[in-house]
C-alpha cells in the first residue's frame, strides 16, 4: 500500500504518523455478477475519523459489511489492529459497529440490552451491568436505562446503538448514519462524542453519513465512492482542494448588484461576472489563471469591492465545500 | 466520558457463548413472546381431551394403552408444531426484525449462535411432555403402561423434535422472508404427514411399507402404536426407528456442519410471493390442526343388523348414560306343532337415524333355543348398557332354523322397547378433573405472574432511574 492510499497521512494531526489500525487492499465484491465494490484500498490511523461518502448504491454498505466481517469479499484483504480478515471472530472482538438498519428487541430494557452484548465480549454478568450503566451515562440514557426499548424514541435507540458499539472499547468504530433521527442538539452532542472517542481514546472511526456538512465538520479524512469505486480519498482539505475551481462567489445586497458587477468586470483578470439565483444577490466571478494566480485574483476581487464600499454579505471560493466536490466527482463517474 | 466505560476485553473464551444466546432467546420466547400462552392453550386442549377419554374409559370403550398412545400422539404433534414454528422464525425472523446483524457483529461464532437458537427452539418440547405426563399417568393408572409409554414417547418425541427443529432452522436459514420460511416449513411437515392420508391400499404392501418406514413421522407413529398398544417388542420394531434417527442426524449435520458457518444477513435463496406464502401458511396450519384433532380422537364404528319377533316385558325405559337396563323376553309356541330350533336376537336402532353398533350396547345379543312344543314358552334375560344419549328402540327377533339348504323361514319380531338415554356425566371420572383443570390454570397463573413481575421490575427501575 503506497503513501497515497493512507488517508490519514494527508493531513497533520495530533495522532502524528502512526501505523495504520485499518488497512484495506483491493477489496472487491459482486452480487450475481453485478459489481458492488470494484477496488477499495485505503488505510486509517488510530485516532483519525474517516468519512465514508457516496450516493445510494455506491457500495458504502457493502464496504462496511466487508470490513465488519458480515460479508466476505470476493477478492482483496484487510487487517484491523494487525488481525487478518481471515480471522473474523478476532476482528469482531476489536471493532464496534452501529449498522444503518439496526433492529432492537422491544421487550428488553436499555441496560439489559447492553449487558447482553457486553457478555458476548466475555464480561461477567455483574461487570457487564456496571459497564452498561457507564455507557448509558456516556450517551445520556441513564435515566431510561430500565425502560423497555420499545418505549424509546428513534434518537434514543440511535444513542443506545452507539453505546452498544462501544461495549468492547473498540479499536475501530463503524458508524453508519449515526445522527439519523437525532435533533440538532443531539447531533452536536453525538459528533462531540465521536471526536472525544477518537482524540482521547485513540479509536479510529469510520463515519458514513449523507450529511456532508457533518462529515466536513468532524472528519479528518474522506473516501468518496461512486458505483463501487473510489473517486477520491485523502484528508478532507486535500480532497476539497483538488476539486477546487478558479472562480469565486460573492453575495451582495440586491441594491448593490449592478455596481458590484460594474466594478468586478473592470478588473483585468476577471473573465466574466454572472448573476446567480434570481434576486438572491449572488454573483459568480470567473477569474483567469491556475491555483496560485486565482488565489491572488480572489484577494483582488475582495479588495475592489471593499474599495468601492459595496457591502459583502458572503464571499467563498468556488468548490470550497465538500458538497460541491462530492456532487462534481460522483456526477462525473455516473456520466 | 467515563473511564470505566472503556476497558478493552480481549481473548475471551467463546465456548459457552451459545448459553447467552439461549438465555436471551428463552426470555424472548417464554416471557416476552407467545410460547407460554401457546403452551397454556395446549394444556387446555389436552385437559379437554383427557377428560373425554376418561369418560370413554369409564365406559370401557378405549383400552388404556390406546389412551396412552393417543395422548402421546397429541403431545408429540404439539411439540413438533411448536419447534417447527420457533425454528422457522429463528433466523429469517431476526433478519426481518433487524436484530440478527447486532448478534453477527459480536465475536460469538456463527455455530454458537445457531446452537443457542437451536436449543431455544427445542424448549417447547420438554414442558409440553411434562404437562401431558401426569394426565397420561392418571388416565392409564397401570404403572407399567404409563412408564413404558412415557419412556418411548419421550425418546421418539425428542428424536423427532430434534430433526424437525433442524429442518425448520435450515429453511429459515435459506429463506428470504419469515413468512416464506414458516410456510415452507409447514408444507414440508405436511408432506411427511401425507402418506397417512393415502387410501388404505396405498399404505399396505411393499411400497406402502417402504413409504411408512422411511417417513420419520409415520415410522415413529407405527413404532409407538405397535410397542405401546399391540405389545410388540422393541427388537421386533427396531427397523422402524431407523428413519427418525437418520432424519435427526441428517438435519443436525447439515445445520451445524454446513449451514452454520455461513449464517449471515443474506438468505441462501428463495423469495416467495407474500400472498401465496400467506395462503400456503394458513392452509398448512389448518391441515396440521385438523390432523392433530382427527388423529387424537377415536373414531366410531358402524354396523347394521336385522329384526326378529317376541314378547317383551317392558314398553319403555328411561336411563342415563352408564346405566345398565335389564328386561326379559318370553318366546312362546302358540301353534299346534313343535317349532324347529330357534334363535332369539336383540337389536337396537336409533330413532333419529344415527348408526348404532349393538355390540357396544350388550354383552350378549343372541341366544339359541331348543325346539318348543306347542304351548311351551321360554324366558330369557337381556342386558343393555346405555352408552350414548339418544332415543332408541330395542326389539327382539325370533328366527326359526330353516329346514334345509333349499328352504327359508320367517323371522318374527316383538314389539319394541322405547329406550330414552339421557346424558350422565361424572364430574371427576378417574380423578382426571383436577389435573385437566389445574394444569391450564397453573400455567395461566404463571404466565400472568411472570409478566406482572417483569412489568413491575421495569416500572420500579424506571422510577428509581
Amino acid at each position: 500500500m503506497n503513501s497515497e492510499d493512507t488517508a490519514a497521512t494527508g493531513r497533520t494531526s495530533d495522532a502524528g504518523v502512526q501505523a495504520p489500525i485499518l488497512e484495506a487492499e483491493h477489496l472487491k465484491k459482486a452480487y450475481n455478477g453485478r459489481p458492488a465494490l470494484r477496488d477499495l484500498s485505503f488505510s486509517l490511523a488510530p485516532g483519525r475519523i474517516l468519512g465514508f461518502l457516496g450516493p445510494n448504491g455506491a457500495g458504502k454498505t457493502t464496504a462496511i459489511r466487508i470490513l465488519t466481517t458480515i460479508l466476505e469479499p470476493d477478492a482483496g484483504r484487510f487487517t484491523i489492529a494487525g488481525i487478518d480478515s481471515r480471522c473474523p471472530e478476532q476482528i469482531r472482538a476489536r471493532i464496534g459497529v452501529l449498522p444503518e438498519s439496526q433492529g432492537y428487541p422491544k421487550e428488553m430494557t436499555g441496560v439489559g440490552y447492553l449487558t447482553y452484548f457486553a457478555r458476548h465480549y466475555g464480561w461477567s454478568a455483574k461487570d457487564a451491568q456496571r459497564l452498561s450503566w457507564a455507557l448509558l451515562e456516556v450517551v445520556g440514557l441513564q435515566h431510561r436505562a430500565r425502560s423497555l426499548i420499545g418505549s424509546y424514541s428513534r434518537g434514543m435507540r440511535q444513542r443506545l446503538g452507539i453505546a452498544r458499539a462501544l461495549v468492547n472499547d473498540p479499536a475501530v468504530v463503524f458508524l453508519d448514519e449515526p445522527t439519523l433521527g437525532l435533533d440538532p442538539r443531539g447531533q452536536q452532542e453525538l459528533l462531540a462524542l465521536i471526536r472525544r472517542l477518537a482524540r482521547e481514546h485513540g479509536a479510529a472511526v469510520i463515519l458514513c453519513s449523507h450529511l456532508l456538512s457533518e462529515i466536513e465538520s468532524v472528519c479528518d479524512d474522506v473516501v468518496i465512492l461512486s458505483q463501487g469505486q473510489v473517486v477520491a480519498k485523502g484528508s478532507v482539505l486535500d480532497v476539497i482542494g483538488r476539486a477546487r475551481g478558479s472562480g469565486v462567489r460573492v453575495q451582495v445586497p440586491l441594491s448593490a448588484m449592478a455596481d458590484a458587477e460594474q466594478v468586478l468586470e473592470a478588473l483585468p483578470f476577471v473573465v466574466r461576472v454572472v448573476p446567480k439565483g434570481q434576486g438572491s444577490g449572488w454573483l459568480l466571478v470567473e477569474v483567469l489563471g491556475g491555483s496560485a494566480e486565482s488565489n491572488i485574483a480572489h484577494n483582488a476581487v475582495l479588495e475592489a469591492l471593499i474599495l468601492a464600499k459595496i457591502p459583502i454579505l458572503t464571499f467563498e471560493a468556488e468548490g470550497s465545500r465538500l458538497q460541491e466536490v462530492f456532487l462534481q466527482l460522483t456526477e462525473e463517474t455516473i456520466r | 466520558m467515563s473511564e470505566t466505560a472503556f476497558v478493552h476485553r480481549e481473548g475471551v473464551t467463546r465456548g459457552g457463548s451459545w448459553r447467552l444466546v439461549l438465555e436471551r432467546e428463552l426470555v424472548d420466547l417464554w416471557l416476552g413472546g407467545k410460547a407460554l400462552v401457546l403452551l397454556t392453550l395446549f394444556s387446555i386442549l389436552l385437559g379437554i381431551t383427557a377428560y373425554l377419554m376418561a369418560t370413554n374409559n369409564e365406559l370401557r370403550l378405549l383400552p388404556i394403552k390406546e389412551i396412552a398412545y393417543l395422548m402421546l400422539k397429541l403431545v408429540v404433534a404439539f411439540g413438533l408444531f411448536m419447534s417447527l414454528i420457533i425454528g422457522a422464525d429463528s433466523i429469517s425472523g431476526e433478519r426481518e426484525r433487524g436484530t440478527l446483524e447486532g448478534l453477527l457483529l459480536t465475536p460469538t461464532s456463527r455455530r454458537q449462535i445457531m446452537l443457542g437458537k437451536f436449543f431455544a427452539a427445542l424448549s417447547a418440547w420438554p414442558p409440553a411432555f411434562l404437562v401431558a405426563s401426569p394426565l397420561i399417568a392418571v388416565l392409564c393408572r397401570d404403572s407399567q403402561v404409563v412408564s413404558w409409554s412415557l419412556l418411548w414417547g419421550g425418546i421418539l418425541g425428542t428424536v423427532l423434535v430434534l430433526g424437525v427443529t433442524g429442518l425448520a432452522m435450515l429453511v429459515s436459514f435459506w429463506s428470504g422472508s419469515n413468512r416464506t420460511s414458516i410456510a415452507v416449513s409447514l408444507i414440508i411437515y405436511l408432506v411427511f404427514l401425507l402418506p397417512t392420508q393415502f387410501p388404505g391400499q396405498a399404505q399396505t404392501g411393499a411400497f406402502g411399507d417402504l413409504l411408512q418406514k422411511w417417513n420419520p413421522l409415520e415410522a415413529s407413529n407405527v413404532f409407538l402404536a405397535k410397542v405401546i398398544v399391540n405389545n410388540r417388542t422393541v427388537g421386533e420394531m427396531s427397523s422402524w426407528l431407523v428413519a427418525p434417527i437418520l432424519f435427526a442426524i441428517l438435519m443436525l449435520s447439515v445445520l451445524f456442519l454446513y449451514a452454520s458457518p455461513g449464517l449471515g444477513l443474506e438468505p441462501g435463496r428463495a423469495r416467495g410471493r407474500a400472498s401465496w406464502g400467506r395462503i400456503a401458511g394458513l392452509l398448512a396450519v389448518a391441515w396440521v390442526v385438523a390432523t392433530m384433532l382427527v388423529g387424537a380422537y377415536p373414531t366410531a364404528a358402524a354396523s347394521s343388523d336385522s329384526p326378529v319377533q317376541v314378547v317383551v316385558d317392558r314398553e319403555w325405559v328411561t336411563a342415563r348414560t352408564g346405566d345398565r337396563v335389564e328386561f326379559t323376553t318370553l318366546v312362546k309356541n302358540t301353534s299346534s306343532a313343535a317349532t324347529p330350533p330357534l334363535i332369539v336376537a336383540m337389536n337396537i336402532i336409533n330413532l333419529q337415524g344415527e348408526v348404532v353398533d349393538p355390540e357396544d350396547w350388550s354383552p350378549q345379543r343372541t341366544q339359541s333355543m331348543d325346539p318348543l312344543v306347542p304351548g311351551a314358552s321360554v324366558e330369557h334375560t337381556w342386558i343393555i348398557d346405555a352408552i350414548l344419549k339418544g332415543d332408541y328402540l330395542v326389539y327382539m327377533v325370533v328366527i326359526p332354523q330353516p329346514a334345509g339348504q333349499e328352504s327359508t323361514s320367517s323371522p318374527v319380531a316383538s314389539s319394541g322397547i322405547h329406550l330414552t338415554v339421557t346424558p350422565f356425566t361424572r364430574i371427576n371420572p378417574r380423578g382426571v378433573l383436577p389435573l385437566a383443570v389445574g394444569i391450564p390454570l397453573s400455567l395461566t397463573a404463571t404466565t400472568f405472574l411472570l409478566r406482572w413481575r417483569r412489568r413491575r421490575a421495569i416500572t420500579v427501575g424506571e422510577r428509581e432511574g
